[in-house]
């Protein structure tokens, strides 16, 4: 591979493809290499981004704390649900992949065209209002964890909102997506953490491949955290956000399967790092904590494996809130600009996509404007997301099956029977677990024995 | 693309030329079927009665 950039007049010039060069008047820029495995390799590198981000950003602040919490309370028991959630978060992400490559538009976008003004609109509230509520998880997360670490939340939590609203306002997609994927990066961490607190790896690999029912058997809070394990793993802002991304970032046809592949990688590593969270969790278990949140855990932690690994735990909360809010902040800004009529690109100068931008701004400083407010009711809103996010789950997940069903958009890109029937499965088990937990949480004496 | 023999140019997605896609605003309104129109609409008083239920909920618990 060479690092020589070549500018030439070219019309379609898809990354990798062997197509014989055709001229046009925009000029293309592009890199030169001599051999196939280079050309692959690099064309990988160029459209790997959004699939990685999407899956990293969904384990967020409250996915840390729902995955520590089942490891501290049932210990690996129920790593085999993580295991099963990785072909479901891959199945459902594959779809939104095709969705934005074959339209280059938004989710919003698809569904205000495609189902009309009163379905887009609802959707867009819908969405709105859990991503805000998600939002606010995540700057309570970042306050406790900076409390816990000695730094003034009043001066942490404002520089974190600022942190994030730079992070956006470069008006480059390349420069925000680099930063993000560092981020990204970061969560390998967690297998640091794991590997150091000396996991019992025979009992990991049973757990995680033999379903098994752990001491007590199933209670109710059993039942509810295994609804918030599906409902942290899949969640309905990534469809618009990985869609949007793909939009912003125009991906091509050509990049189909590179975008998949990316899609999957993020999809391990996430299931990965969720697994290494629980490890964690059942690490203070097994040292006889009883779990109240992951920044308590991690002083738990410090206690025997070191002020390093307690630290690190804090950090990376930190680092999923702050994924997290990126992302979920963005799929907003995304959606809204799509339904309004906005530009709305990251490749965009703030003068340029003001509304954008401005959403953007607004979501990030009202959530951490929310977190600062002395006893703001946030235990509430964690409850509230929660919910919210499970009930409105399977209802974005049917639009999305609509949506891939639809021939005249599609075409050759939509789903083949095999999708269908995964798809339905997925959605009819979501549907009841969506049920169960609103029940659960609306009326907990039905669940009482 | 091929330029000559084992030399390839790989082009960044927002280097390259827009690429045509499908114009979903020219398609108008997905056509639906009775059932699928039935289904949507229960999907809808669902997703309304839920989100009441849970707001119900947390004003209560918030009381």
């Amino acid at each position: 591979m060479t690092n020589k950039t070549l500018i030439m007049p070219a019309a379609v010039s898809t990354a990798g493809s062997a197509a014989g060069v055709e001229t046009e008047a925009a000029p293309v820029r592009g890199r030169v290499v001599k051999s196939k495995l280079a050309r692959d390799l690099l064309t990988f590198l160029m459209v790997f981004g959004p699939g990685l981000i999407v899956m990293v950003a969904d384990n967020d602040a409250g996915a840390v704390s729902t995955y520590s919490q089942a490891g501290a309370q049932y210990g690996t028991h129920l790593l085999w649900i993580v295991l099963l959630l990785l072909p479901v978060c891959y199945f459902i992400q594959e779809m939104v992949v095709r969705l934005g490559i074959a339209t280059g538009k938004g989710h919003a976008a698809m569904i205000y065209q495609r189902f009309g003004k009163w379905w887009g609109l609802f959707s867009l509230v819908d969405l709105q209002l859990v991503n805000f509520l998600t939002l606010v998880t995540e700057f309570a997360a970042i306050n406790l964890a900076l409390t816990k670490m000695g730094v003034d939340p009043r001066y942490g939590v404002p520089l974190a909102a600022a942190c994030l609203v730079m992070l956006v306002a470069t008006g480059s997609y390349r420069r925000w997506e680099r930063i993000v994927v560092f981020l990204c990066l970061l969560d390998f961490a967690w297998f640091w953490i794991a590997f150091r607190l000396g996991p019992p790896i025979a009992q990991i690999v049973k757990h995680a491949l033999v379903p098994t029912r752990p001491a007590g058997g199933i209670t109710p809070d059993l039942m509810f955290l295994v609804i918030a394990i599906v409902g942290t793993t899949i969640a309905p802002w990534q469809l618009f956000f990985q869609q949007s991304c793909i939009a912003d970032k125009r991906l091509r046809f050509a990049d189909l399967k590179w975008a998949r592949l990316d899609t999957f990688m993020g999809a391990c590593v996430t299931v990965t790092a969720a697994v290494c969270m629980m490890v964690a969790g059942a690490a203070s278990l097994t040292h006889g904590f009883r779990f109240t949140d992951p920044a308590q855990m991690a002083m738990d932690i410090g206690t025997f494996a070191g002020p390093v690994m307690r630290h690190l735990i804090l950090l990376m909360m930190i680092n999923a809130a702050v994924l997290g809010t990126t992302a979920i902040s963005l799929s907003s800004a995304w959606a809204y600009g799509e339904v309004r009529g906005w530009p709305h690109s990251l490749q965009l100068p703030w003068r340029e996509a003001r509304g954008f931008y401005a959403l953007y701004l607004i979501s990030v400083a009202a959530a951490a404007g929310i977190v600062l407010i002395p006893r703001a009711p946030l235990q509430l809103i964690i409850l509230g997301v929660q919910v919210l996010a499970g009930v409105i789950l399977p209802s974005a997940i049917i639009f999305l099956q609509l949506l891939l069903n639809d021939k005249e958009l599609l075409g050759e890109y939509a789903n083949k029977p095999w999708n269908n029937w995964v798809n339905w499965t997925i959605i009819v088990v979501l549907f009841i677990l969506s049920l169960v937990l609103a029940a659960q949480v609306t009326a907990p004496n039905l669940f009482r024995s | 693309m091929k330029t000559t023999k084992e030399q390839f140019v790989v082009v960044h997605p927002l280097d390259d030329v827009f690429e045509p896609k499908v114009d979903t605003e020219a398609l108008g309104p997905m056509a639906m079927t009775r059932s699928v129109r039935f289904s949507l609409l229960s999907l809808r008083a669902y997703l309304i009665l839920m989100v009441l239920l849970v707001v119900y909920h947390v004003v209560m618990l918030a009381r």
